[in-house]
């Protein structure tokens, strides 16, 4: 017990991917292949994507279940302009314009009406596919067309060897490592996540923060998108009433974020989906069924979870009021 | 009086504006706002969709409530207790798919297929309660991956079974009549799920275990503290809600009969958008059944209304995300700024004009002298707010004090102090009974005796509700003076219904008739109301007719006089309409008179002031309580005077050393003890040419 | 300007049928069918709408039946189940003449729609059968589907023909008539064709999402995988794309309406091979099915009538730009 004493949850999810890619390593042939570890980080890119737009927000201490829905439909947008003939940059542009659009209402709910991120973010999802299928698009699947073939590269493609979607997945990571790290907002932003009234009255802008998030969610979340949508060259809105978004939170929570705000990294991130990734990869090459998969994988986060809170038991004197 | 008075004085009549204040803090506001939004939702649609309360549609839409609404309870239970819980959907479909394979393929009788869903429910309810509860994981996170699990369990369960239990169908009149029958006219869901919050609302609010419930979702530390045992509390609020959401999907499945794979897909999210919208707070301390059942009925309308309007799929979304955004919103502002609109207006000041105040200069029968500067003082510094005075036929002297004690001063030197009794509230007036036991009016806590053996007896705390008052009036709040009758029965005033004992002050702002005069029968044990909407009734004293008693209006600076028998029965006649200063204490006087404390001199301000009620609403609203203009309680002066209202002789203590503040005066054997309120001694100033053997308790009990 | 069209277009109308009239030369058949059409109400329950065979079912009802004087109503459940249910036993209650039903699965509307014909709606299945038989179904003969498409791919993977035997199975819902009567087409060819394996038969809930997870898995299991055979086009884009990623050359057999994009889903290689039911088919099978249930006038359940639509087969060789049709 003494042992794992000051091991983090980050640090206990490190060591089970470890222990269960060494047990793969062993037991599986062809797990420790190159192409393998590559097809195995190239799955989960698009959640790490994700998971660190959520990450961000979840550090600001809210929560974004939008996310899934505004990726969905702004790419759809953005695949829809193409087809309608719209040039290729200026559909994105229009597409990341609209996705801004989106989350700085979201976080204006949030941060000035003060509506609960969780459930502000939950209406926003349906609000915006709803907006996107009623004004937007008409079918639920937008296929990429023709004139948005150079898209596809940022799916599909490869730069030295190495699918493009990991790359992406790897600079949204340092990207958002150095502005938590080095920026003034992104110091805020932790602050904020980590005692919003105390940040307030040392003049941190709370209320900006709090939209801000939100925004830089969007946008992450349109470049997920976008390599989504090249991925299978073709957009499913319906993603957006899926269960999608829990899987996110999952790799976010799952790292050591704690949904009370304040702490937790990138790396955090980094390593749920890593932990995901193995796991999701290993029981593919074993040949377990779809849905006995999501027991297999709910009942490993499970137990990931549970040893974490027999390490770091939760003290009832110091425990968050409302922290669900 | 002026043309404008005139208008103003029947403006503030006629509208009652002190309603607004006091029907926003009524308990029940809280479900206002969702309330209204359910009616808007309902009126709205009820416009567009034509045949929208036939008996059939609302038939309908009930039988789906049922289930929607179950879901919703179950979800309530853990919010209320500071946990979520996003596995009811999987748990709906389970139930769903387990009560179905067991009727169909396993074809077992149907009370054993109820027993066995509702058995699988409360497992993974089980599952949920020990690891938050007992092992303390996050709830959010635990069971949404508890949600992945059961569902994929759905999923497995689906893939092997789901062909043959579309392949029969189930044979029992019991289990059609679950999705189809009716109790009542009303559909069997409906009759369950009706029942189950009822139940809920019973639990939370008059049982024990509910109030630990409460305890633990209001802050989980506090509740750690007093000692309920948290985790078991919240394991079992995860029991009860798998079980319920597996009820809800065993009378889905008796209504469809179908093991679709889409089934409670998204149902978390529509139950926690319906227990928000009822104003269930996320992460407890706020939730009802109530509030439960006005959610559920709200999206239930919205969902089905929006699919029956036709209108695509799209705008569905869209309508439903921008109502259910601006429904939240409107109901977190309303939250946020409910307390706020509250304290603003409240407080509601009324045209009050008082008489032309009496001269205290020259040859005036108040005019000012310096008799109390040679009071003695008793217990200097170590009694705190003496608002009553009296002394019983020993000789010793009973005070009230700030911290709740009667203080008992012993006789004779009154040097030495004890503890007579400790209350507990804001001990004011007090009498002697015939049996020698101490009648004290309690601020706050209502109408208490201290008998000989210092036992302390609540007489009365409440008296009859009236009925076209909006705040609560049949509890006591600020007792305040009381007299007892020479049949035993107890006159007390109290002093107002709107605010606390430590708010008396702002009642003055108001000069409202808040206040009146009860009556408690030892006799029979009731308490009645006798008098109503007087301004601030203070001092009671019992006149020598036994027949009637005196009593004082402190902000109408009057003195009247009450029959509750004889042939004047039910009449009241001033006494004293204009007095200089805020009358108080009114006691005997050893030579047939009376005593009365003024406890405050008026000012031409504030007398001014009274005249206008928009001046001083402005000033409640805008300016913070400390600034507010309010009586001068500083300088008073005992009078004495006769039933006829003559003013006979005025005490003052013009040098203001000892005794500038007065609420109370006894008269003791030829010597006056005087309290004050926010005084820290007793004075006793020797009277001449008095009676030196007369006492309070013989005056009122000696001839019997 | 065009006010004073289409006054001029009338005016034109008048005078033309006025002159008709004057030759007194009528159908006496016209009237009948326009009365008996007139002023009714029908009202389409789909799964939901948004994609090629609702949308393109939806369009075809309201071109044909609405010059009638139909009113062609849509409810759109949007995926629910629940929300379907809700929306035919509100229909129940506000009685429009014919209700349009396409079926989640064999079981959840079963006993409703008995009950709307129990109420006098004539009910219409489209595509998808539920356990109870109404007064029309039109659809694929989904057992028939089955064996054709496991025939052509029992033909392909074959090892006598140099396949490797090996095909993986992409369900939609499992407990839709698509897919369960399907299953059984399928098992039917299978049993005969022992050298042929079914290595993995999933559900994907109609979801490319998970319909590309599953193909994925599934390629990565068993590298020579020969064929798969998707139950629906729209998923199976997703499947595609699996394929695609892969690298590797499998048959893709999936099945749909004949939508435009199952055309380009051929000609840029994401589908092998397409099982068209044609949507303009069903489409004119139903209104003729309306048009007979709403003359007749016999009690809603009476006759039970079905009208299996014709299977073809789309492939690259066969594919003009007439195979497929457009969405209005």
């Amino acid at each position: 017990m003494r042992m794992f004493g000051g091991a983090t949850q980050e640090q206990i999810v490190l060591v089970l991917a470890l222990l269960l890619g060494l047990v793969f390593a062993v037991g599986l042939p062809g797990f420790l292949t190159t192409s393998n570890i590559l097809n195995l980080v190239r799955s989960v890119s698009i959640l790490g994507i994700l998971g660190v737009a959520m990450g961000l927000v979840v550090i600001g201490r809210g929560i974004d279940l939008s996310i899934v829905a505004l990726m969905a439909v702004s790419v759809a947008w953005t695949l829809q302009l193409i087809t309608a003939g719209t040039p290729l940059p200026l559909a994105i542009v229009l597409g990341l314009a609209f996705s801004l659009c989106m989350g700085a209402f979201t976080g204006w709910l949030v941060a000035y009406v003060e509506i609960p991120a969780i459930f502000a973010t939950l209406a926003m999802g349906t609000l915006i596919y709803g907006f996107g299928r009623y004004f937007l698009f008409g079918l639920d699947v937008i296929n990429m067309p023709d004139a948005g073939r150079p898209l596809l590269w940022l799916g599909q493609g490869t730069l030295l060897g190495v699918p493009v979607p990991i790359f992406a997945f790897a600079g949204v990571c340092l990207l958002a490592y150095l502005f938590l790290r080095y920026t003034k907002s992104g110091r805020y932003m932790r602050a904020v996540g980590d005692n919003l009234l105390a940040a307030r009255i040392t003049g941190v802008p709370a209320r900006p923060i709090i939209m801000f998030q939100y925004v830089l969610s969007a946008s992450i979340g349109h470049l997920a998108g976008l390599v989504t949508a090249a991925s299978v060259a073709s957009m499913n809105t319906r993603v957006a009433l899926s269960t999608y978004v829990y899987d996110v939170i999952l790799v976010v929570v799952l790292g050591g974020i704690g949904l009370s705000g304040g702490k937790g990294g990138i790396r955090n991130v980094v390593v749920g989906t890593l932990l995901i990734g193995v796991l999701i990869n290993g029981m593919t090459i074993m040949n377990v069924q779809y849905t006995v998969q999501n027991v297999i994988k709910g009942v490993i986060l499970l137990t990931a979870i549970v040893v974490d809170t027999i390490i770091n038991p939760r003290d009832e004197q110091t425990a968050q009021q409302g922290d669900i | 009086m002026s043309a404008s008075d005139l208008i103003t004085r029947w403006r503030y009549r006629l509208i009652p504006d002190h309603l607004v204040g006091e029907i926003l803090t009524k308990r029940w506001m809280d479900n206002a706002i969702p309330l209204a939004i359910m009616a808007v939702v309902a009126c709205v649609f009820a416009s567009l969709i034509p045949d929208f309360f036939g008996a059939a549609t609302i038939s309908n839409l009930m039988r789906q409530w049922g289930e929607f609404g179950l879901v919703v309870v179950a979800l309530t239970i853990v919010m209320v207790a500071g946990g979520i819980d996003l596995s009811v959907g999987s748990v709906f479909a389970l139930g769903n798919i387990v009560a179905l394979g067991l009727l169909t393929v396993a074809g077992w009788p149907v009370p054993a297929v109820v027993a066995a869903t509702l058995g699988c429910g409360a497992a993974v309810g089980l599952v949920n309660g020990l690891l938050v509860g007992y092992l303390r994981l996050r709830a959010f996170l635990t069971t949404l991956v508890t949600l992945i699990i059961v569902r994929a369990i759905v999923d497995m369960l689906l893939l092997n079974y789901s062909v043959a239990i579309a392949a029969t169908l189930p044979d029992s009149d019991i289990w059609y009549f679950f999705g189809e029958g009716n109790v009542l006219t009303f559909p069997f869901s409906l009759v369950v799920t009706v029942t189950i919050a009822l139940a809920l609302h019973l639990f939370l609010s008059r049982s024990r275990v509910g109030w630990h419930v409460l305890a633990v979702g209001g802050s989980r530390r506090s509740a750690h503290n007093v000692g309920i045992a948290v985790p078991r509390v919240i394991c079992a609020t995860y029991i009860i809600s798998g079980t319920l959401s597996a009820l809800a999907g065993l009378l889905f499945a008796s209504r469809l009969g179908g093991g679709g794979a889409d089934t409670g897909v998204g149902l978390e999210v529509a139950a926690l958008t319906a227990a928000v919208l009822g104003g269930n707070s996320l992460g407890g301390g706020r939730g009802s059944a109530a509030k439960a059942i006005i959610g559920s009925i709200t999206v239930i309308i919205l969902i089905n209304s929006l699919v029956r309007i036709g209108v695509s799929s799209g705008a569905n979304s869209l309508l439903l995300g921008s109502v259910l955004l601006a429904a939240v919103a409107i109901d977190v502002r309303w939250l946020k700024n409910r307390h706020k609109i509250t304290s603003k207006v409240y407080v509601s000041p009324t045209y009050a004009a008082l008489p032309t105040a009496p001269s205290t200069d020259g040859d005036s029968p108040y005019a000012l002298n310096d008799r109390l500067r040679d009071v003695g003082v008793i217990g200097l510094g170590s009694i705190d707010g003496p608002e009553d005075v009296i002394l019983d036929s020993e000789d010793n002297l009973y005070v009230g004090n700030r911290t709740g004690d009667i203080i008992r001063f012993l006789a004779p030197d009154y040097s030495q102090q004890e503890v007579f009794a400790h209350t507990g509230g804001r001990p004011l007036g007090m009498a002697f009974a015939r049996d020698g036991s101490l009648v004290v009016c309690i601020g706050g806590m209502g109408l208490y005796q201290v008998r000989p053996d210092r036992i302390v007896e609540k007489l009365t705390d409440e008296t009859n509700r009236s009925w076209f008052s909006v705040v609560d009036d049949s509890r006591l709040r600020l007792a305040d003076d009381l007299d007892i009758a020479a049949d035993g029965r107890v006159f007390f005033s109290e002093a107002t219904v709107r605010y606390e004992t430590h708010e008396w002050a702002v009642d003055c702002l108001e000069s409202r008739g808040n206040g009146r005069i009860v009556c408690y029968d030892p006799n029979t044990g009731l308490t009645r109301t006798v008098l109503k909407n007087l301004v601030f009734p203070n001092g009671i004293c019992m006149t020598h007719d036994g027949e009637s008693f005196l009593f004082a209006e402190t902000w109408a600076c009057r003195v009247s006089r009450f029959w509750f028998d004889g042939p004047k029965k039910g009449r009241v006649e001033p006494v004293i309409p204009d007095l200089p200063g805020y009358p108080d204490n009114i006691n005997r006087a050893s030579d047939g008179t009376y005593w009365m404390a003024l406890v405050g001199i008026r000012t031409p301000s504030l007398d001014l002031a009274l005249k206008m009620p928009g001046f001083r609403r402005r000033m409640a609203r805008r300016i913070a309580p400390d600034e507010w203009m309010y009586p001068n309680i500083n300088t008073g002066c005992i009078v004495r005077f006769d039933e006829s209202g003559r003013i006979l002789e005025t005490l003052w203590d013009a040098g203001g050393d000892n005794h500038p503040m007065i609420t109370s005066m006894r008269e003791h054997k030829g010597a006056l003890f005087i309290g004050g309120i926010f005084n820290n001694r007793v004075g006793r100033l020797k009277l001449e040419g008095r009676d030196v053997s007369w006492t309070g308790p013989s005056s009122y009990w000696a001839k019997s | 300007m065009r006010l004073l069209k289409s006054c001029l277009l009338a005016a034109m109308f008048a005078l033309a049928s006025g002159s008709a009239m004057t030759q007194s030369f009528d159908d006496p058949a016209r009237e009948p069918y326009y009365e008996s059409l007139k002023g009714k109400r029908v009202v389409f329950v789909p799964l939901a709408m948004g994609f090629d065979l609702t949308e393109g079912w939806a369009a075809g009802l309201r071109r044909a039946l609405e010059p009638l004087g139909v009113t062609f109503e849509i409810r759109d459940p949007n995926w629910s189940t629940d929300a379907g249910a809700q929306a035919i036993t509100s229909l129940i209650t506000e009685k429009p003449d014919l209700i349009v039903a396409h079926n989640p699965d064999v079981q959840s509307y079963a006993r409703l729609l008995k009950k709307a014909e129990e109420a006098g709606i004539y009910v219409v299945q489209i595509n998808m059968r539920s356990s109870y038989s109404t007064d029309a179904f039109v659809g694929i003969d989904y057992v028939n589907m089955g064996e054709e498409i496991t025939k052509r791919l029992v033909s392909r993977c074959s090892p006598a023909n140099g396949g490797s035997g090996k095909i993986a199975i992409t369900q939609g819902v499992l407990t839709a008539a698509a897919s369960a009567y399907q299953m059984q087409g399928i098992s039917n060819v299978l049993a005969n064709h022992p050298e042929i394996t079914v290595v993995s038969n999933q559900s994907a809930d109609w979801d490319a999402t998970k319909a590309k997870n599953i193909a994925a898995t599934v390629i990565q299991q068993h590298p020579d995988l020969c064929a798969i055979y998707g139950f629906w086009d729209v998923m199976d884009v997703g499947t595609a794309a699996a394929i695609k990623e892969s690298g590797k050359d499998i048959y893709l057999v999936t099945e749909g309406g004949g939508h435009r994009k199952d055309c380009d889903g051929i000609s840029n290689g994401d589908f092998s091979e397409v099982a068209v039911y044609s949507v303009p088919y069903q489409t004119s099978d139903m209104v003729a099915m309306i048009k007979q249930l709403l003359q007749l006038k016999q009690a809603p359940g009476t006759t039970k009538t079905t009208l299996f639509t014709p299977l073809t087969f789309l492939t690259k060789e066969n594919m003009t730009a007439a195979s497929c049709w457009d969405l209005p």
